[in-house]
């Protein structure tokens, strides 16, 4: 692989590559505003401007400045060399640049910081990007002085809406015009765009247009400064007190790769935000995945029920065994979720080989809108997981022809949701003697079952999903869980303690076990690329 | 697994007699050090004393025998608390009465005993201050929890928060009613008899903060 020497050291990088994004894969960082990974570089934040010492046989390029020398306090002429923005220049085998190591390039990244804040508000208190805002690091990083202009600001417009997503503050822009490119080169809708020139410049929207789409979070997301802010976040939280953990998108079958943003103090989610993985989503996720961090509150299932009733999940466990004391086992229909981790499926097929039963089915949502950039058709997350599971999995319609042909009177059900909002169903559902259902979501199979245990939803436990392309995708543990839910497969072995089966599972560490051995010739997910910081 | 509190062992029967220190005279060398200690200790009190019987030193308790009484009647009477005495909070007010603060949760930030809390909310449509600034919806401080360092009132940006009511934490009889909100805090006043601050603010409609539209902009 060829290298080129930044600040004396030796960096890879494959052809084509910028000097920003070889340095970045090195985890070294040049300071920029307007570059992202996934997105055209404009070169026009001047923020990564760096020195390019000339070749063997070429002169450096110098330019005529005129500098300010305090011995004789006035300005004498002096020289500096021409800076390149690394954004932009390809790297060459052998060359070298300068980056900290240069006074030039220290000196013009203080000068392009100290600009971009001459019009802007300071105003991070209430600023929803403080505490993740680049203007706020770079300052500290690179500038540290107060702006010597004591004129009054440029006064530009605020607030302005979008689009039903979206809040744009001119005044806090620093025209980095990431989310135009992001609109125009990922969400292939270029409705963005920028008017007026200089320190009037701002973002606009095409007229007659709205910042819509399933793509208009992301723009906020690339937003390197406050200037767009989402009305789903805005003034909720200050990013300090939240903690990330790694999480797994629950929207589709893509499994993008996410972090859930959580206020541990309040037990509460506040927002995803895309984590980078090169294989699955790059650096994006669509407005219904970034919204769907409210599924960990909204619908939830938090107390055990018999027959609608509120109960405790002892009461509801002995009522399990009695329902079932006097059947076979072998009769017991067995509902597996594709909405449900692998984990938690795992253990309701380990509860069905114990019963003796062969009766799987499956269910989920339905299926729903889809394009060719991130969306996925099928709206469940671990579809392949399941089918990985079970091969030989029975449709949820098979489910309601059996239950209507008398074939299937009792049933053991993961998740609640049904891929058919149809009101025959609710009558066939309501056709069977025994319906016990273990759910993280409130759906059909929770209104009809007799019995229902709380599970918690995938921000409250550790699982593995397996997307659309096969690859197995953990989610971690965010929230602690809430009211009486359990993870779903420590519910499943209580049940079937209930049932006078003995599970071979006590901890998710055994689960994991028996997965990996089962599954050592299904691909596993590739780690996540140390990708550059957008 | 190692318990994190070991059970004490029992007592051994075969317990043996601890061997006992022979006083040598490096052991006793603490001697002649309690005796110094005490002999400066001595010193000062006689030095004291002859000050206080010569009049050379006011002495705290005996310098208001003159008035016939050497303590106050606390709460009616209080001994004045110094000019920056900190005291309980009060949420400073802008000139139309509104909050001054815009619930950037800074004060919340740099507590250190986690006493405040605050739910940040936007003006409502056609307010002036919608889209510039947030206010807080709700603001509680938990006068129990607080521990009177200062340090909100170091970090307001907006001088929205002080401690200069002069008002000493007051005892009550149930623990939520040290959960001062908005309106109390709002209502408390600061020595000089007013709810407001002498620090300016910028309000929208000023030079500073001209409008949210770009009827302003001119080429």
């Amino acid at each position: 692989m060829p290298t080129f020497k930044l600040d004396g050291k030796e960096i890879p990088f494959e052809p084509g590559d910028s000097i920003i994004k070889a340095a970045a894969r090195q985890g070294i960082e040049i300071p920029h505003y307007c570059w992202h990974p996934g997105l055209s570089a404009p070169a026009n934040c001047r923020m990564c401007l760096v020195e390019i010492k000339p070749g063997p046989q070429q002169r450096a390029m110098m330019l005529d400045v005129l500098e300010f020398d305090p011995s004789i306090n006035d300005y004498r002429p002096a020289q500096k060399p021409k800076l390149q923005p690394a954004c932009q220049m390809p790297a060459v085998e052998g060359q070298e640049v300068l980056s900290e190591t240069s006074p030039h390039v220290l000196k013009a990244r203080k000068t392009v910081q100290e600009l971009l804040l001459l019009n802007h508000p300071v105003d991070c208190p209430i600023c929803d990007q403080a505490g993740e805002c680049k203007l706020q690091d770079y300052w500290l990083e690179h500038q540290k002085t107060q702006k010597r202009m004591r004129d009054e600001p440029i006064h530009k417009p605020k607030a302005v809406v979008f689009g039903p997503t979206i809040v744009y503050d001119a005044e806090r822009c620093v025209m980095c015009t990431r989310c135009i490119r992001f609109m125009a080169e990922v969400a292939k809708d270029p409705v963005l765009d920028m008017r007026e020139r200089g320190n009037l410049n701002e973002i606009c929207v095409a007229p007659g247009r709205q910042l819509d789409g399933h793509y208009t979070f992301m723009t906020e997301h690339v937003c390197p400064v406050g200037a767009l802010t989402t009305k789903d976040f805005r003034f909720k939280a200050r990013v300090w007190f939240l903690r990330s953990a790694k999480s797994i998108c629950q929207g589709c079958a893509t499994g993008c790769n996410a972090w859930l943003d959580y206020d541990p103090r309040y037990n509460k989610a506040y927002r995803y935000r895309p984590r980078d993985n090169e294989a699955v989503n790059k650096y994006w996720m669509c407005d219904g995945g970034m919204l769907s961090y409210r599924a960990a509150h909204v619908g939830r299932v938090t107390s055990a029920k018999v027959k609608g009733k509120t109960v405790t999940v002892e009461a509801a466990l002995s009522e399990v065994t009695k329902r079932f004391s006097d059947t076979s086992r072998e009769s017991i229909a067995f509902v597996l979720s594709a909405q449900h981790s692998l984990e938690d499926n795992w253990a309701l097929r380990e509860v069905a080989r114990l019963a003796g039963s062969s009766n799987i089915y499956v269910t989920g949502a339905g299926p729903g809108y889809k394009d060719d950039i991130l969306i996925d058709e099928d709206k469940n997350s671990n579809t392949a997981g399941v089918v990985e599971l079970v091969p030989s999995l029975r449709p949820f319609p098979q489910l309601i022809e059996d239950i209507r042909g008398g074939r299937v009177t009792q049933i053991i059900a993961l998740g609640g949701v049904t891929p058919r909002n149809d009101p025959e169903d609710v009558t066939a559902l309501g056709m069977v003697s025994t319906l016990v259902t273990v759910a993280a979501h409130e759906g059909a199979l929770t209104e009809a079952a007799h019995v229902v245990l709380p599970a918690t939803s995938w921000a409250e436990q550790s699982g593995t999903y397996v997307n659309r392309q096969g690859f197995r995708q953990v989610a971690d543990k965010a929230l602690e869980p809430q009211g009486a839910s359990r993870p779903a497969w420590e519910q499943l072995r209580a049940l079937a303690l209930a049932l006078g089966l003995e599970p071979t599972w006590t901890k998710l560490k055994d689960i994991r076990k028996e997965l990996t051995v089962s599954a050592a010739a299904v691909q596993s997910a590739p780690a996540v690329e140390p990708s550059p910081a957008p | 697994m190692p318990r994190a509190f070991p059970k004490k062992p029992p007592a051994p029967l075969n317990a043996k007699p601890v061997e006992y220190v022979e006083k040598t005279p490096t052991v006793q060398s603490y001697l002649p050090e309690i005796f110094r200690g005490i002999g400066t200790s001595m010193r000062h009190w006689f030095k004291n004393t002859r000050d206080l019987i010569r009049g050379t030193r006011p002495d705290p308790v005996t310098e208001r025998w003159a008035d016939g009484i050497t303590t106050i009647a606390y709460p009616e009477q209080k001994r004045p608390y110094p000019e920056r005495f900190r005291g309980v909070h009060r949420l400073t007010v802008r000139d139309d009465g509104s909050p001054r603060c815009v619930a950037c949760l800074c004060c919340s930030t740099a507590c250190p005993a986690q006493c405040i809390y605050i739910e940040a909310g936007e003006y409502p449509e056609g307010d002036k201050r919608r889209g510039y600034e947030r206010y807080p919806v709700k603001f509680v401080i938990d006068e129990l929890r607080c521990i009177f360092c200062g340090f909100c009132v170091e970090a307001c940006p907006c001088d929205a928060i002080r401690m200069d009511t002069g008002i000493h934490a007051v005892p009550y009889d149930s623990r939520d009613q040290f959960l001062y909100d908005k309106d109390i805090l709002i209502n408390f006043v600061g020595r000089d008899g007013t709810r407001e601050t002498s620090n300016p603010r910028h309000e929208p409609g000023d030079p500073t903060h001209p409008g949210i539209t770009r009827d302003h902009i001119s080429h």
